[in-house]
């Protein structure tokens, strides 16, 4: 155990206080029927993602039309050895399925939670070169304009930047990636870059003392207009989410609920969501994590499967 | 060059202030403290530095801690850039005073007793030295460089006006965290120098901060050459001025400022800092032991 493990067990009643907790306040969603997750195969970055991608959210019936949307990318620390974010493709294409799609406004924002220089960050993961506009629609949340919202875990309120309080759907354009504290970081995890810095620091260490899995939990219910692509083309596996190895995956996977996308892309990773303890706290309260209750289209998962190598403490975690 | 590097910035600071005193980090945002305090260093002396620090000394809590913006009603790292600033300034009073005491009795909750005891009967192995004491960026939160840094840098400044005998043993304790959680390469990132146990790179921007903190310190004369190093080399606008200032602090050459201002207030107010008022960060010589 080390030391952020050890504050986290100490710091905040953990899990128990799971118990009584209700899902979203005020805007409870059903959750007793199927979940739409779409898997696309893309088998590099070449492929014509923006047709993948709108092939996929037609699948999940989402409409944007007029809407303000707020694309999430995971943008945390730049190797150019490995493949820590969402790759600059990804987002360009995004940008470009929304815009089709009819929505009134697109923007990009992100809070890296290590580096303070958000636009320096983007432009060495190429999103500033390659991104059409990209500091016209780019806000970085660490430093946006914030607002007060009640009821996060036991520290009564959270500072939220504005940009994505007031978006009318956020899109996680999340990293399929290992974590070494969580097990897996992917469109419920990469909320954490929603949090601002100018309120928490860098890190935001704040969520780690909440407890890391309650703080997932939190942030998405607290963002219920959620829609997530994750970037699985090259993910990433073993020690992640900053030191791990490429794991090429080959695949998108998009869906309005957010735990069944994350649970469809720990079993893609042959990481069984049983075991991921936000997915737990989040199953029948968010979202749906069984796989027969997820209804799955494009690419069926036997298909796409490709285990990610898993460090020590996560090996037990391993799907059957 | 120096010059018209420096004058365009101060002219943005005047064209961009807030009219309650404060920066945002972009111009027509809200005001905040970490904008709001560099730029009222960057125009020390102008009667806009004194307008920031009467909506600053507005954001002080009972405390003697400051919160980072009007609506953020929060306990913040912040605190030690005021107190930096009333330093500066001149300004001992009780403000100046709540100030430093709010910094000297606040320490990352990783050194608690219970976490101690616990790495003490093997419960868990720390990745850092839980004897030391750095500084959190808001209570109940661990320790991190940059806070730790710049409280470091607001106490030594305070010390000649505060006869408090816990100053000199916490300074001891800051400069020990910091230099115990350098990475290996020599710099430092935000603070963890590995995770579970694998070397985690420094970062270009946190070890010029953390330098700033460590002045006329004997044991980073090698961070002073890697922070050198990295100067030279094609690092982000907000590296650069970080670097800039820890080498001028550290008595050696900086690169020449270079590049267009931009939208980025805080930014801004630090390149204008890194040119002149930086000596408003110049501790004294290495505390005793």
């Amino acid at each position: 155990m080390m030391r952020r493990d050890f504050v986290t067990l100490t710091g905040a009643g953990l899990l128990a206080g799971y118990a009584g907790f209700e899902g979203g306040k005020g805007e409870r969603r059903d959750h007793t029927g199927k979940a739409s997750v779409a898997v696309v195969k893309a088998a590099s970055y070449s492929t014509d993602l923006a047709k993948r991608m709108l092939d996929g959210i037609r699948e999940c019936g989402l409409d944007v039309r007029g809407q303000k949307i707020l694309l999430k990318p995971n943008l945390v620390e730049f190797d150019p050895a490995t493949c820590i974010n969402t790759d600059y493709r990804v987002v360009a294409a995004a940008v470009e399925v929304f815009q089709t799609l009819g929505a009134a406004e697109v923007r990009i924002g992100e809070g890296p939670g290590h580096r303070r220089d958000t636009y320096a960050l983007a432009e060495m993961a190429r999103y500033r070169s390659e991104v059409p506009r990209f500091d016209e629609s780019f806000v970085d949340l660490n430093r946006d304009n914030v607002s007060p919202i009640q009821g996060f875990a036991d520290r009564g309120e959270i500072y939220l930047p504005n940009t994505a309080l007031r978006a009318d759907l956020i899109v996680s354009l999340a990293k399929m990636k290992t974590h070494h504290w969580a097990g897996a970081t992917l469109s419920m995890k990469n909320f954490f870059g929603l949090v601002p810095g100018c309120v928490y620091g860098w890190p935001k260490n704040e969520l780690h003392h909440v407890g890391i899995d309650r703080s997932i939990v939190e942030l998405s219910r607290i963002f219920r207009h959620n829609f997530a692509i994750v970037d699985g083309i090259i993910g990433m596996e073993g020690n992640g989410p900053i030191q791990g190895s490429p794991k090429a995956a080959g695949v998108l996977v998009m869906g309005s609920d957010l735990p069944a996308v994350d649970a469809t892309c720990c079993r893609i990773m042959g990481i069984d969501p049983a075991r991921v303890a936000y997915l737990q706290m989040a199953s029948d309260r968010l979202g749906i994590t069984e796989e027969g209750r997820i209804e799955q289209r494009g690419e069926a998962i036997r298909e796409v499967r490709t285990n990610f190598e898993l460090i020590a403490p996560f090996r037990e975690y391993r799907l059957a | 060059m120096g010059n018209l590097y420096l004058e365009a910035r101060l002219d943005a600071l005047r064209r961009t202030q807030n009219p309650d005193g404060g920066w945002g980090y972009f111009s027509g945002k809200q005001s905040w403290l970490e904008p709001t305090a560099y730029a009222a260093l960057a125009l020390h002396g102008e009667d806009s530095a004194d307008r920031a620090w009467k909506l600053l000394r507005s954001w002080q809590n009972a405390n003697g801690s400051w919160r980072p913006s009007t609506d953020v009603q929060i306990e913040s790292w912040g605190t030690s850039l005021c107190v930096t600033i009333a330093a500066a300034r001149g300004e001992y009073g009780e403000p100046f005073q709540k100030g430093v005491a709010w910094l000297l009795a606040t320490e990352g909750i990783e050194a608690n007793a219970l976490a101690r005891l616990a790495a003490k009967v093997g419960l868990f192995k720390p990745d850092r030295n839980l004897s030391y004491r750095g500084w959190p960026w808001k209570p109940n939160t661990s320790s991190w460089v940059e806070p730790t840094s710049h409280a470091l840098v607001a106490l030594k400044q305070s010390a000649p006006k505060i006869a408090d005998r816990r100053l000199n043993n916490r300074l001891l304790l800051g400069h020990s965290q910091l230099l115990d959680v350098r990475c290996r390469d020599g710099g430092w990132n935000y603070g963890s120098r590995a995770a579970l146990e694998v070397d985690l790179p420094s970062y270009p921007e946190t070890t010029g901060i953390a330098l700033v903190g460590l002045q006329h310190h004997a044991a980073v004369a090698d961070s002073v050459e890697l922070a050198a190093r990295m100067a030279r080399e094609n690092v982000s606008p907000l590296a650069r001025v970080w670097l800039t200032m820890a080498l001028k602090l550290h008595d050696r050459e900086a690169p020449e400022p270079e590049g267009e201002v931009t939208a980025d207030l805080l930014l801004t107010a630090l390149e204008a800092l890194s040119c002149a008022h930086y000596t408003l960060f110049k501790t004294g010589g290495e505390i005793g032991t």
